[in-house]
């Protein structure tokens, strides 16, 4: 996959936008590798006006963004050679068919036009759209829509391709057939930005998150070590009070989360789990690492209050 | 060795190592797409309908002129024939022109915006500047080749009756292409900048094409009414006449005198109207940078 030399896919420093009064981004910091990334947040959390400022598109009112080494306000067209964009709202002439659109998608990237109409044809076909490539757009359903905005975002080969919450409007079966498609899109040597508000979305596309709230970063990392927790989960059979107390008596915090605790200690949970149950001669059903998921981290960083 | 069984061979995904033509592949992709939507190519049978059938009515009376030219040719023998002249059909196709116009700027800017088009020209390698002017060369070469076409079958025509050849009257009419490649210059101003002006708001193509065509003669309506009514400094108001303009300057440009009801009377040098149609034009191109700029 290509960075820029210092590894960094995209790097903010101090980035900041605001539409008149209203301060969209404030002062984003932060910096991702290549990979997979997800862009979580509620709706007008400052998602598709970041995306739009890494593009060029708009002017940052503070900071810089570079994006694959470049700086976005010294040189957008070179950006813009380099990235794809499929938006959150529809992008298609509804005149045009399939392939006719995905073609021109290609040579206005500057694809000669020979090999624009050969990587339009494998690129509908990768979106499954093979069939349906001379169909007028404005006859096609949603599904078939958001794969062919996704086709014409990957048509000329990006380095990078940017997805606005790609997966909106799909009934079940074609979110999981769109997430699948962006999951391989990394396997092609294409780094991906997805921006959502479904936290699950993101959990199961992206190896990067970065979290916005409010226009500000909550939080970034490798989702593995974001969702990573120190604490441990234990199912219990049976009423858990004396094992609870027995839990807190060797200083541990617990929380009930139904027929589940979730302890939290200094010392090794499993341990002290494994005593506080011999203690108490209390059954147990299950027992693991306390799996977190980017919602709980959304939330307990104070997203979206 | 062969298999009576199919081999599949999953290619998967191929990189493109190809060449990579940067801006001017994204402005020449700009310019070919907005001539085939302005003639319809690659689109429904409705979208080709309108502009082919105009340039039909444009072209019919050329060839029509050309034709009774030939069967008159005796008498008109040693004075010019008045109906097959440049200026003439400049004339004739100018109103068929209008309509045409009106039709294309629209097309060129509205499906992008209202669409949503406008998102993907985002993400490729181009600026507003490059995406205004490749629409504008599409309307020019489209527009531009309506103006024309008749009057090249006008000049091959003439020179075809010529008593010394075709050739030799290919040869003694050739100083007028300058003048008709000017005078279509004009003509494309001055109605493909107030189409682009209405296009780059408008919502919709058919409201567009009315406030289009309203604006353009009842512009002119106006001009008349108050040049007539008026005297002094309101003769300046026949620069109002936004579809007449180009006709003024292109019997300007010919060397024609021709008589236009109610502006006559204004009385103007005809370098006002070149004024008003370079400062039309100049104000559509800053309006459209600025409207364009937060779009793309």
């Amino acid at each position: 996959m290509t960075s820029s030399p210092d590894g960094a896919l995209i790097a903010t420093s101090q980035l900041g936008h605001a539409y008149g009064d209203i301060v969209a981004l404030h002062h984003l910091d932060f910096t991702v590798p290549a990979g997979r990334i997800g862009l979580v947040g509620a709706n007008g959390a400052g998602k598709s006006t970041l995306i739009k400022v890494l593009l060029g598109i708009l002017t940052p009112t503070e900071g810089t963004a570079r994006v694959l080494g470049i700086g976005v306000a010294d040189d957008p067209i070179a950006v813009r050679a380099r990235v794809g964009y499929m938006p959150e709202e529809s992008c298609l002439p509804l005149a045009q068919t399939a392939a006719d659109f995905t073609v021109y998608a290609a040579e206005l990237a500057g694809i000669p036009t020979k090999a624009a109409r050969q990587r339009a044809s494998d690129v509908l076909t990768l979106v499954g759209l093979h069939e349906e490539r001379f169909r007028y757009l404005g006859e096609f359903s949603t599904g078939m829509k958001q794969r062919a905005m996704l086709a014409q975002a990957i048509v000329h080969d990006p380095d990078l391709v940017f997805l606005d919450e790609p997966t909106a409007g799909l009934d079940p079966e074609g979110r999981a057939e769109m997430l699948s498609l962006i999951g391989r899109l990394g396997d092609f040597g294409i780094n991906v930005l997805v921006s959502s508000h479904v936290l699950t979305d993101i959990e199961s596309t992206c190896d990067w998150v970065v979290m916005l709230d409010g226009g500000r970063v909550l939080r970034t990392g490798p989702l593995t070590g974001i969702t990573g927790s120190d604490t441990v989960d234990v199912e219990l059979l049976g009423n858990g009070a004396e094992v609870i107390a027995a839990l807190q008596k060797r200083g541990a915090e617990v929380e009930v989360r139904g027929a589940v605790l979730r302890v939290r200690s200094s010392e090794d949970a499993f341990d002290l789990i494994r005593d506080a149950l011999a203690e108490s001669g209390a059954g147990m059903k299950r027992l693991s690492q306390s799996e977190t998921s980017l919602e709980d981290i959304f939330l307990a960083a104070g997203g979206a209050e | 060795m062969t298999s009576d069984q199919g081999v599949v061979f999953d290619l998967g995904y191929q990189p493109h190592d190809g060449p990579r033509l940067g801006r001017r592949g994204a402005i020449f992709a700009t310019v070919r797409d907005g001539i085939r939507r302005i003639l319809g190519i690659r689109r429904k049978a409705r979208k080709k309908v309108m502009p082919w059938v105009l340039f039909g009515i444009a072209i019919i009376p050329v060839i029509a002129v050309v034709g009774v030219s030939f069967f008159v040719e005796d008498i008109f023998t040693g004075v010019d024939n008045p109906f097959a002249s440049h200026g003439n059909i400049f004339t004739i196709t100018s109103s068929t022109f209008l309509i045409f116009t009106a039709l294309a700027g629209p097309e060129l800017l509205i499906p992008d915006r209202v669409e949503g088009v406008l998102s993907v020209y985002a993400s490729r390698p181009m600026r507003v500047s490059d995406y205004l002017g490749a629409r504008a060369i599409a309307l020019a070469i489209a527009a531009g080749g309506f103006l024309v076409v008749p009057q090249f079958i006008l000049y091959v025509g003439l020179a075809s009756l010529d008593d010394d050849g075709w050739f030799s009257g290919l040869v003694s009419n050739a100083a007028e292409l300058p003048k008709v490649f000017l005078a279509a210059l004009f003509y494309l101003l001055a109605y493909g900048a107030p189409a682009f002006l209405v296009a780059m708001f408008a919502k919709r193509l058919g409201p567009a094409w009315g406030v289009y065509l309203a604006f353009m003669w009842l512009s002119s309506g106006f001009a008349v009414a108050i040049t007539e009514a008026t005297s002094g400094i309101w003769r300046y108001a026949a620069l109002g006449a936004l579809s007449v303009n180009p006709d003024i300057v292109m019997d300007w440009i010919f060397g024609r005198t021709t008589v236009r009801e109610g502006l006559s009377g204004a009385d103007l040098d005809p370098i006002w109207s070149v004024g008003i149609i370079l400062g039309i034009t100049a104000i559509t191109w800053i309006v459209g940078l600025r409207k364009y700029r937060s779009l793309l």
